[in-house]
């Protein structure tokens, strides 16, 4: 199998009658890499996919695989394969020639494509099931069927469109592994569509954040879940407590923000906006339900908030905890399960204290919505 | 995300082979099976019946003769009226008015019933006996009503039985049998498209309405006639239009003159051998129905797009 | 309950005049094609007789008429299925703006009177003929100027638009990812096509050219202008019934009558049948218990009374081997004499005491009128019989009634049909 073909998208930008789609996105992606885009429905990440796969030109930029221009190839030519949402298995063929239905319109032979048919049906753990239809499968048996089908290709770059959001949550956590075992193993580049940030940051190794046909930040899962670069992806990727003010003061890349309702809090800057904060500045600041704790009662002004208890959820591995602080301001709370049976009672007044390295400010700007 | 396409990426997204074949089938459809004829239909109709030798020369020249000859006769002063023609022209249209609506009236109950009492068997075999007649031959169909209406038919047989007339009536000069034929011959066209609709109207509308303490008449006027409203106009549409231009009722039931328009575009044609004046009596159906029709759709606010369905 | 009973009963009323009216005329024309008298009627009956099978089956006109009419018939189906799939697989990408235009472009023939339709080809191709130059004789003025060239072109300009509406409808359901998915997976447009659309087609395909095919078979309005100097059974069938009834029409709308509910019944049958299996799979129904019945007949109604008006049409064509009218007709025509002889007799007395008064003598009684006695005996027997269909040799009858649908099923075989 081949393997590590980079493919990079130059100022890509598509447009559908005067609606833009996509606007200027600038991506390179490592050969082999497992790459997300990720974003709300919406936002363009299929468009993109589809410049890829070769259903659509791009209205301006070029989209590049493994350094060649893709521009005027089919997308019956170009050395990809797409997994499509609703997977796309041929309702009318048996499993093994929907597999080797690639072969099929190359001409191989009958005996060449159900050999091929059949290891495929090995490496995905279906051996024997090749002459069922696809109505007589399970909703796993049938992606395991779909990724095979389209390995069968021998793509360099294997597109898959959000193809794990018709299973239940216990089948998806588990293609989740699979699906990232099998691209370890097949080494070749995924490029990945999801609206769902958990499949997103565990199996990816970067991801692209979009919102309205924009891309706002290529990074390691990790990286844009800890450094978002804009209130966007702040707010789109993970829970976030959002507090709204202005700069009052900067030393180094720490800011401290005048919030409206909440006092002065400390922060760190997120990387990519050091420079671009200004004090005066509107700012947004962002803390994470699970970086807020108990304060002690000497705890630094700066990095506390002080709240009443609205309510408490039990979510198993976590309670959240919804406090209402000054002025009405909503503010939940993320304390692990440790064993005990709830964190507060209803009404008390608590005061809550975060790390300043765990809270985040940045320019503010637009917010994902709910 | 599914985008329309527009022309330019026909071809794209069909290919070249796949492309031309589509393009190239609907093309030769529309071009040279309808519009093409209509226009040259149109073109004749105002065209003189030359000798073929006189053809493309000094006399085939344009002129209203043709539909002159409708209006005023042979009467070249334009004196008298074409009483004989013209009264068969609002005949047609009249009566395929009242066939249709005679059709709506008696349809609807049928189609209500079949289209709300889902799956038993009794349903399954009536639409079953439905289809039967419909496959039938229209000939045949005409041919069946005649044996009925006939002099000796089965109709004034039981009507002498029972005491009710003492002479056979004569249906097919009093065009009852015309009128019988024509209401039988495209039933089936008014209550299919009617069947379709209400089948597709959800149950529980009519029992919360019921249940709001609707009567039956309130029912059916405010929430199953609205929403079975474009299969009335569909069906209405077809029977209208085939009514008006139906050829075998007319000349099976008809009485010895010629009743129905269409009967005299066919002697224009096949009798006197005139196309042009025939030409012009069939634009003259084609376009007075087809005014009809959209007045009608206009009327109710029924598109095209839900005829045929 | 008294007002729910009401609804009932006027409901059932209603039920019975619909139906009265629908079937009633199909089931008093059957019932004339086995009545002896040559005028199409149930009353007065006079024989039950097979005569007029016999006399429709040695009609040349109607079997050339359903010659032609099959031609034209699949050369319809072809066409309009092929112009209709095209135009519904166009409809589904066309730009919206253009979208309901095109709609009305294509839907527009099925609203056009057939008569039109008819006239504008007739018009159009004579002046195509003329434009190209073509001079009688010339093989494109013969060609625009063919009977069954117009027809099909005729008939396919507005069947088409019915292939394009049940295309249309399966075409609805179908997932265009399928196609991409093909592409994606390198195949071309045209593979895409053969291999993933037109096997989803394929069933929409089949009820588009059944439809295409009776539509076709059936059409009488456009057709009567295009045919020129052929004929299709329509055509035949409208000529005679102007020029003067007789039963033998009724015999033939019978056939027709009995193959439709054959084909409706099979249709319902194999329905249910699918139905029961899904549900069975479903684990919804048990599997039917082999009780004497054969398992697709069990809780199938349909394919019982399909299997009954099996072996009930197996008994007729049995029975018209050997049965014969004549002693009935002798009987009639006895019946007949005697009912003139004893109005003879009336009218004699009559005159008689008039004579007698004017003691005049006697005349001679008028004689009795004499029908001509039937040369055949046997209809269904000469059917088969290898002179009665064709003076082509092979014609010889292939499929004795052995079972049900192949009892009239022969007749509408096309080698059985010769033309001169």
């Amino acid at each position: 199998m081949s393997s590590g073909v980079a493919v990079d998208l130059e100022n890509i930008t598509i447009r559908f009658g005067d609606f833009t789609a996509v606007r200027d996105a600038n991506v390179s992606i490592n050969g082999g890499d497992f790459f997300s885009f990720l974003g709300p429905s919406g936002c363009g990440k299929t468009t993109i996919l589809r410049a890829v796969s070769g259903f659509l030109e791009p209205s301006e930029g070029r989209v590049l695989i493994g350094g060649n221009d893709m521009a005027g190839i089919g997308p019956n030519k170009r050395p990809t394969a797409l997994i499509f949402q609703n997977l796309a298995l041929f309702p009318l063929m048996k499993v093994w020639e929907n597999i080797s239905f690639s072969m099929e319109v190359a001409g191989a032979s009958a005996a060449e494509r159900r050999k091929r048919a059949d290891e495929l049906l090995d490496m995905i753990a279906l051996g024997g099931q090749g002459d069922k239809l696809p109505s007589e499968l399970s909703g796993g048996q049938k992606q395991r069927v779909a990724i095979a089908r389209a390995l069968c290709a021998n793509p360099d770059v294997l597109l898959l469109d959000e193809p794990l959001s018709a299973l239940d949550l216990k089948l998806r956590q588990h293609m989740r592994t699979e699906l990232r075992e099998i691209q370890k193993r097949v080494g070749i580049t995924f490029i990945y569509i999801t609206h769902d940030q958990g499949e997103a940051l565990t199996m990816s190794d970067n991801v692209a954040v979009m919102k309205a046909g924009v891309i706002d930040q290529i990074d390691t899962g990790h990286n844009i879940y800890d450094d978002p670069s804009t209130p966007f992806v702040a707010s789109f990727v993970g829970e976030n407590n959002v507090f709204r003010g202005k700069v009052k003061s900067i030393s180094g890349n720490e800011a401290v923000v005048t919030t409206n309702r909440s006092g002065d809090l400390l922060s760190r800057i997120t990387p990519a906006q050091v420079g671009n904060l200004k004090v005066g500045d509107d700012a947004m600041m962002f803390i994470r339900p699970e970086a807020l704790e108990l304060a002690p009662t000497d705890a630094d002004s700066k990095t506390t908030i002080t709240a009443n208890v609205i309510n408490e959820e039990f979510e198993g591995n976590s309670f959240s905890v919804f406090l209402e602080g000054d002025g009405g301001k909503m503010i939940k709370m993320s304390v692990p399960n440790l064993g005990q049976d709830h964190i507060s009672a209803r009404g008390e007044n608590l005061s809550l204290r975060y790390d300043a390295s765990n809270a985040v400010t940045m320019p503010a700007g637009e917010l994902a919505s709910e | 995300m599914k985008k329309k396409m527009i022309f330019s990426d026909f071809f794209k997204n069909n290919g070249v082979v796949m492309g031309t074949l589509l393009i190239g089938l609907v093309s030769f459809w529309l071009i040279f099976l309808i519009i093409l004829p209509q226009l040259s239909m149109l073109d004749y109709s105002f065209r003189f019946n030359l000798p073929p030798a006189e053809v493309g020369g000094p006399k085939d020249v344009y002129t209203l003769s043709n539909y002159e000859h409708l209006i005023y006769g042979s009467d070249s002063t334009h004196q008298t009226y074409n009483t004989v023609d013209l009264k068969v022209f609002v005949r047609t249209i009249i009566a395929a008015m009242l066939v249709t609506i005679f059709n709506i009236f008696l349809c609807y109950p049928l189609a209500y019933f079949l289209g709300q009492s889902k799956g038993s068997g009794f349903v399954r075999l009536l639409v079953v006996l439905l289809i039967i007649p419909y496959w039938i031959n229209e000939i045949l169909r005409a041919f069946a009503l005649r044996i009925i209406f006939g002099d000796s038919g089965l109709l004034n047989e039981a009507l002498m039985f029972l005491h009710l007339t003492s002479e056979p009536i004569d249906f097919i000069r009093q065009d009852i049998a015309l009128y019988a034929g024509l209401g039988y011959a495209y039933i089936l066209l008014m209550l299919f498209p009617m069947y379709n609709v209400i089948e597709s109207l959800d149950r529980n509308q009519i029992e919360a309405a019921r249940d709001m303490g609707a009567s039956w008449v309130h029912i059916h006027r405010r929430i199953v006639i609205p929403h079975a409203k474009p299969g009335i106009v569909s069906g209405a549409t077809m029977v209208f239009m085939l009514s008006a231009g139906a050829l075998a009722a007319p000349q099976i039931l008809g009485g010895p003159s010629s009743l129905w328009f269409t009967q005299l575009v066919y002697q224009w044609f096949n009798d006197s051998l005139n196309w042009q004046q025939g030409a012009a009596y069939a634009i003259v159906l084609l376009a007075s129905t087809i005014i009809i029709v959209l007045t009608v759709m206009k009327i109710f606010k029924v598109n095209m797009g839900d005829i045929g369905k | 309950m008294s007002s729910a009973n009401l609804i009932r009963v006027a409901l059932g009323a209603y039920l019975l005049i619909f139906f009265s009216y629908l079937l009633g005329p199909l089931v008093v024309m059957s019932l004339t094609a086995f009545n002896s008298s040559s005028f199409p009627t149930v009353s007065p009956w006079a024989c039950f007789s097979y005569e007029w099978f016999d006399v429709l089956f040695n009609d040349k006109h109607i079997r050339d008429g359903i010659y032609y009419s099959i031609v034209i018939g699949i050369g319809t189906v072809i066409l309009s299925v092929s112009m209709g799939l095209a135009a519904s697989i166009v409809l589904t990408q066309v730009w919206p703006k253009l979208r309901s235009t095109y709609y009305t472009m294509i839907i527009a023939p099925i609203l056009i009177p057939g008569v039109v339709l008819g006239i504008s080809t007739l018009v159009f191709w004579d002046r195509a003929g003329a434009f190209f130059g073509a001079t009688d004789g010339s093989f494109l003025y013969g060609l625009f100027h063919n009977g069954i060239f117009l027809t099909i072109l005729g008939q396919s300009s507005f069947i088409a638009s019915y292939a394009m509406l049940v295309f249309v409808a399966r075409l609805q359901r179908f997932d265009t990812d399928l196609t991409e998915a093909a592409l994606d997976l390198g195949a071309t447009h045209t593979q895409a096509f053969r291999k993933i659309l037109l096997p989803f087609m394929r069933p929409a395909i089949a009820s588009a050219s059944v439809l295409a095919f009776l539509a076709s078979f059936e059409n009488y309005n456009t057709t009567t202008f295009t045919i020129i100097d052929y004929k299709t059974l329509t055509t035949v069938l409208a000529q005679k019934v102007r020029l003067g009834i007789n039963p033998s029409i009724s015999s033939l709308a019978f056939i027709i009558i009995v193959l439709t509910i054959f084909a409706a019944l099979a249709f319902e049958a194999a329905n249910r049948n699918k139905e029961h299996k899904l549900a069975v799979k479903k684990g919804k129904a048990s599997e039917r218990k082999s009780g004497i019945l054969p398992s697709f007949m069990t809780g199938n109604p349909a394919a019982i009374l399909l299997v009954l008006l099996a072996f009930v049409v197996i008994v007729m064509v049995g029975t018209a081997q050997k049965y014969s009218p004549e002693t009935c007709k002798i009987e009639v025509r006895e019946a007949k004499q005697i009912a003139i002889q004893q109005r003879i007799e009336q009218l004699k007395e009559a005159r008689r005491l008039k004579d007698e008064a004017k003691a005049a003598t006697q005349s001679d009684a008028p004689a009795a009128p004499t029908t001509a006695a039937p040369k055949n005996s046997g209809a269904f027997g000469n059917v088969f019989a290898p002179t009665n269909l064709s003076d082509e040799d092979d014609a010889a009858p292939k499929a004795a009634p052995k079972d049900g649908n192949g009892a009239f099923g022969n007749v509408f075989d096309p080698n059985n049909l010769n033309s001169e």
